[in-house]
């Protein structure tokens, strides 16, 4: 079976649109090859607006191998006493919560993201909540071993 | 209101059980549960090798910090093509044939542009951007 992502978008927002549905087998880096690892689904919550790494590219047991294949993929499921709220967001951001980041954009309640990632060292996956109140954020990462 | 909807299903049998991830988001504005987005561009492109080139650019203070999505697919089919992503310097990722990204953009100032460049070969490019607003500029 591999690992495959399938996306699907339907929009009323332009009748000449038909959406789009893509699926994607994730291969290593420049092969048909399966990619073979991943960090696991996992879920954690925040509750403060303090930056925290949500993956750490240096603290990964099994080491990646940079500038390759990996994606991850985030999706911010609200509170689990409140459920989603869209009028919050946590915004994700490349680099070092310790150093500078680049922002990727906001994930309001109910959003998520697939995007590629480097896998390289301080090159993690930032996550700042707007707001002190509880969000969970779901996450996968699939990477290459090094 | 014009509804959109975005859902990703994920399978894998590198977890045992093997994963089964299904998440749908309704696009909204940035902080609002009742009105969705409600302007797209979309575009396909090839994109040859040698120059880092902006396929999106962030100089719309109407969609800064908002709820903006963006949808890149490499549609080359030979493995060994890749286009690097990058947003203001720095390098989000790879895209490699076949591969698809959906993002939140912040689009947080003029610098903040979705920036790609082609590797190995003239990389052939989808891309949907779904936003808040645009502005004309007069003819």
């Amino acid at each position: 079976m591999a690992t495959t992502a399938t996306f699907n978008i339907f929009s009323e927002i332009s009748p000449a649109f038909s959406g789009i549905t893509k699926t994607m087998t994730l291969t290593k880096a420049g092969t048909l090859n399966d990619i073979t690892e991943t960090t696991g689904y996992s879920r954690r919550k925040l509750a403060s607006t303090t930056p925290v790494d949500l993956i750490t590219m240096a603290n990964e047991l099994v080491e990646p191998n940079d500038n390759t294949a990996a994606k991850v993929f985030i999706a911010n499921v609200g509170s689990p006493s409140s459920g989603i709220d869209k009028t919050t967001h946590v915004t994700i951001s490349i680099g070092d919560t310790s150093g500078t980041t680049q922002e990727v954009g906001r994930l309001y309640g109910g959003d998520w993201l697939m995007m590629p990632v480097t896998v390289v060292d301080d090159m993690d996956v930032v996550a700042t909540p707007s707001t002190d109140d509880v969000v969970v954020l779901e996450y996968v990462m699939f990477f290459e071993e090094g | 209101m014009a509804t959109t909807t975005a859902n990703c299903t994920i399978n894998s049998d590198l977890l045992q059980p093997n994963l089964n991830a299904s998440k749908t988001s309704i696009l909204m504005k940035g902080g609002t549960s009742s009105d969705g987005l409600e302007f797209m561009d979309m575009g396909y492109i090839e994109v040859a090798t040698g120059t880092n080139f902006d396929l999106l650019n962030a100089d719309n203070a109407l969609n800064k910090d908002k709820a903006n999505k963006v949808y890149i697919s490499n549609e080359s089919t030979d493995e060994t093509y890749y286009v690097i992503i990058t947003i203001d310097a720095t390098v989000i990722g790879r895209l490699y044939a076949g591969d698809w990204m959906f993002i939140p953009w912040g689009a947080e100032d003029a610098n903040a542009d979705i920036e790609i460049q082609a590797y190995t070969g003239t990389n052939k490019i989808t891309y949907a951007y779904f936003h808040e607003n645009r502005t004309l500029t007069s003819a």
